[in-house]
């Protein structure tokens, strides 16, 4: 195949090719960008808690009223938890993954130690065993016993943890050259603790991106404040009925208690994330929109190009050649105008990335993603060709002969 | 002349019916995705309170210890310790400690809620232009003496009372009896720029009770927000954290007029170094006045997410325009026949010009009405979001004509090119092709 009467046919009327390969040049620079975000924000969103998501939920209750004997409350609304059929397991929290608010302190190995060296440690306590009460693999030491449980009035300054389990990501944070961290011991302010035991896997309730989203640590601790709070894990498929009967014991417990809400956490995924999905089907949906309009971009440049030169076609085709070359020739020449844009939609994509990462700190867009998106318009550009190229092709070698 | 162009457009949007159809496509969605999001990134980036903005500022007074690292920000809220020095000093025309608070509202039916309040002093009211349906403000005597008053909103009083006046009564709020004084008209600040630290809902709802300050504080209101203690922790209790430094509150002032910043500025320097000399404040001089737009760029109040949207939607209105350049071309080059008559008749290049611009806004403004209809549709997906952008993705009037324009205007500035290739056209070669 002779490419170059093709360039010279080209070169003849640049303004259409320019503006396909302009098309092309934009459309690449925005679908592997925009196709980079996506990926990246379901792949956020799909961070796994370390829970058994499906079967747990946190229920919060506040008892306003004054003179409440707190600790006798939880006690019987924990009997009577414990009581209803399909609850597997259930215990006091202070706050729950994906729920986007609760407790944050800093965690150092040593006392005194630097701004540096302490980590944002998210700090759940517990009265019983969040560690089955949110279905989390323990997988160093053991879980807390009765009497470590501290009974503490409501005020910063009373938390003192002697016992902690960790997280991995909290624990490879805390002890980078060890392995096996029960019985260390770290310090929280001035307060020593022992590590008693390391699950895999315990998100904080914000889920932050990288380590930190996974610095989480379960202290023994029950707080003497008017709230009541509970995780609840039930049976395989029974959480729907659980919570209402969780919720009709609890408010009938006690007279005028506020019930501030009951969350599943699959809600609390979904609602964590929503922001991330949403916007991953607003791209999505913007990119299907854009690949369309640049293939009825091409569509009608080509069909232009064919209308222009039926009578050229004719002729070629009254002088000897077949219908495959005349079907060859367009879409080689749309390849031609493709590639051209494609080649400056790369250099277009590496800059709105880099504008991406100065205005909103991406990431930095990597090769593949550029590959994809080239692959793909190269796809479309063939597509959106085959059409006008296959109407080219049948026009007859009699059209020659037509008015001159 | 010109309708009987628009007439010409009008026709010739039914020739070529496929090429109209993609070209006011293109431009329908192009203009549709840009102005969805334009409209998001103006809500969210436009002014509360546009005559006063320059002249009402947040102080920050910065408490933070001797190690902070050089470039951090001072932290979001003051101390009641500095708070209370602010507002004896009585400085700036108007002026406003406030913190956030919750409770319980206890209902005559038994039937107890939740509700979200904002502790204040009386000057809040005045200071942010709030409206009020019934009654008004708690007066200057119950401001300094704490009393179990309360402002209601507009929304909260519609749920509760319905539509009567329910001033003089009584509400059992966050464990005290307080007196309703007055009820709010609607008043939603978007965002609500009162208080935008610690909390998702910065374009929700305005909270549902005002009380004084003094009463909260007295009646030891826990701070229902983000507490922050650097440095030596707080004495157990509530006079504690009070007589902590711990940062948990906001403070507004309103100053007659912009110019008087630095003035104010300068007494804030003077009260931080009488600090210093008492031992507080080790990096006080990093105390700063932020006025209202200032305050939500540091606050972020524009997310990433909106910048985003925003790029790609020009991005793809781009994209469209070219697109429609190539095919208004190809249309276009259809009426080379019709051109060159014209031309041969004695039209000039100019006339010619006009004609088919005019052809190019008329399948703008096709586009341009379609793409309003899809605008809605834009902002209904961008606002499954969240609730804070769903709160601001509404079309209005002005981003429903701006729609219309820059739909016509983008068909204009693509008709430019294939318009003037168009004029181009010479008469005595396209007579002889006929």
């Amino acid at each position: 195949m002779e490419i170059r009467p093709i360039i010279s046919a080209l070169l003849r009327s640049k303004t259409g090719a320019v503006l396909i390969a302009m098309q092309v040049a934009l459309t690449l620079a925005i679908l592997s960008n925009a196709g980079y975000v996506v990926q990246d924000r379901l792949a956020v969103a799909a961070r796994p808690t370390g829970a058994d998501e499906e079967n747990v939920f946190f229920t919060r209750w506040y008892a306003f009223r004054e003179g409440v004997d707190i600790p006798a409350m939880l006690d019987r609304d924990l009997e009577l938890i414990r009581a209803i059929p399909g609850v597997r397991s259930v215990a006091t929290a202070n706050m729950a993954p994906l729920t986007q608010s609760g407790w944050n302190l800093g965690v150092s190995r040593h006392q005194d130690a630097e701004r540096e060296e302490t980590f944002n440690t998210a700090f759940y306590f517990t009265s019983e065993s969040l560690v089955d009460a949110l279905g989390l693999e323990l997988v160093q030491g053991r879980d807390f016993r009765p009497d470590e449980v501290q009974l503490v009035e409501p005020s910063i300054a009373n938390i003192e943890p002697k016992h902690a389990i960790l997280t991995r990501a909290l624990a490879e944070q805390l002890f980078p050259d060890e392995s096996e961290y029960v019985g260390k011991t770290a310090f929280l302010g001035d307060s020593q603790f022992e590590v008693v035991g390391v699950v895999e896997r315990l998100q904080s309730p914000w889920a932050q991106l990288e380590r930190r989203g996974e610095a989480s640590m379960i202290v023994p601790l029950r707080q003497l404040v008017a709230g009541a709070a509970f995780m609840v894990r039930s049976e395989p498929g029974q959480q729907a009925r659980v919570q209402s009967d969780v919720e009709a014991a609890l408010s009938k417990a006690m007279e005028g208690r506020v019930h501030l809400g009951t969350t599943t956490l699959s809600e609390a995924r979904a609602n964590r994330y929503r922001t991330h999905h949403a916007m991953a089907w607003l791209l999505l949906s913007v990119m299907g929109l854009l690949l369309l309009v640049t293939a009825s971009g091409i569509i009608g440049m080509a069909s232009l190009w064919v209308n222009q030169r039926r009578k050229q076609i004719g002729i070629r085709r009254a002088i000897g050649a077949r219908r495959s070359d005349i079907l060859r020739y367009f879409l080689v020449e749309n390849f031609l105008v493709t590639s051209l844009g494609i080649a400056v939609g790369i250099v277009l994509a590496l800059l709105l990335n880099q504008l991406l990462i100065q205005t909103i700190d991406a990431a930095r867009l990597p090769l593949s993603h550029l590959l994809i998106g080239a692959a793909v318009l190269w796809l479309l550009g063939f597509g959106a060709a085959l059409g006008p190229a296959w109407r080219a092709a049948r026009i007859p070698p009699a059209v020659a002969t037509r008015s001159v | 002349m010109f309708s009987y162009y628009l007439n010409l457009g009008l026709r010739s949007l039914r020739r070529n019916p496929l090429l109209t159809l993609l070209m006011v496509l293109t431009l329908a969605v192009g203009v549709a995705a840009s102005m969805s999001t334009l409209t998001v990134l103006r809500a969210m980036s436009g002014d509360p309170i546009p005559h006063k903005s320059d002249r009402l500022f947040v102080v920050q007074v910065d408490n933070d210890p001797a190690d902070t690292a050089a470039d951090a920000e001072p932290s979001d809220h003051l101390s009641w310790l500095d708070a209370k020095e602010l507002l004896s000093a009585g400085d700036g025309l108007r002026r406003s400690a406030m913190y956030a608070v919750g409770g319980v509202i206890e209902m005559q039916d038994g039937s107890n809620q939740l509700v979200s309040g904002m502790a204040v002093t009386r000057d809040f009211f005045a200071m942010f232009e709030v409206p009020f349906r019934f009654g008004g403000a708690w007066t200057a005597e119950a401001d300094t003496r704490g009393a179990d008053e309360v402002v209601l909103s507009d929304a909260f009083a519609r749920r509760t009372f319905g539509e009567d006046d329910p001033t003089g009564k009584t509400l059992r709020i966050m464990g005290r009896e307080r007196t309703i004084i007055g009820v709010m008209d609607a008043w939603q600040p978007l965002p609500k720029y009162y208080w935008l630290v610690g909390g998702p809902n910065r374009f929700g709802e305005t909270d549902d009770v005002f009380i004084p300050l003094h009463n909260a504080l007295t009646n030891e209101q826990d701070p229902n927000g983000n507490v922050n203690c650097s440095g030596e922790g707080p004495e157990p209790g509530f006079v504690g954290l009070l007589n902590s430094e711990c940062v948990f509150m906001q403070y507004w002032v309103e100053l007659a007029s912009a110019d008087e910043r630095e003035a104010y500025r300068g007494r804030l320097g003077a009260y931080v170094d009488a600090q210093k000399v008492l031992g507080r404040l080790p990096v006080g001089e990093r105390s700063r006045l932020l006025d209202v737009q200032e305050w939500m760029r540091v606050q972020r109040v524009l997310g990433d997410d909106t910048i985003l949207q925003t790029l790609l939607a020009i991005g793809f209105l781009l994209v469209c325009i070219v697109n429609t350049i190539g095919l208004l071309m190809a249309k276009f080059s259809g009426h080379a026949g019709e051109i060159g008559v014209r031309r041969a008749l004695g039209a000039t290049r100019r006339q010619v010009f006009q004609q088919y611009l005019v052809q190019a806004a008329v399948i703008g403004f096709a586009g341009g009405v379609l793409g309003v209809g899809l605008t809605f549709a834009g902002l209904a997906l961008i606002a499954r979001q969240s609730d804070e952008v769903a709160a601001v993705a509404h079309m209005d009037a002005t981003m429903l004509l701006v729609t219309l324009c820059a739909a016509v205007g983008a068909a204009v500035l693509a008709g430019l090119l294939p318009t003037w290739r168009a004029c181009q056209t010479l008469p005595a070669i396209q007579l002889k092709t006929q």
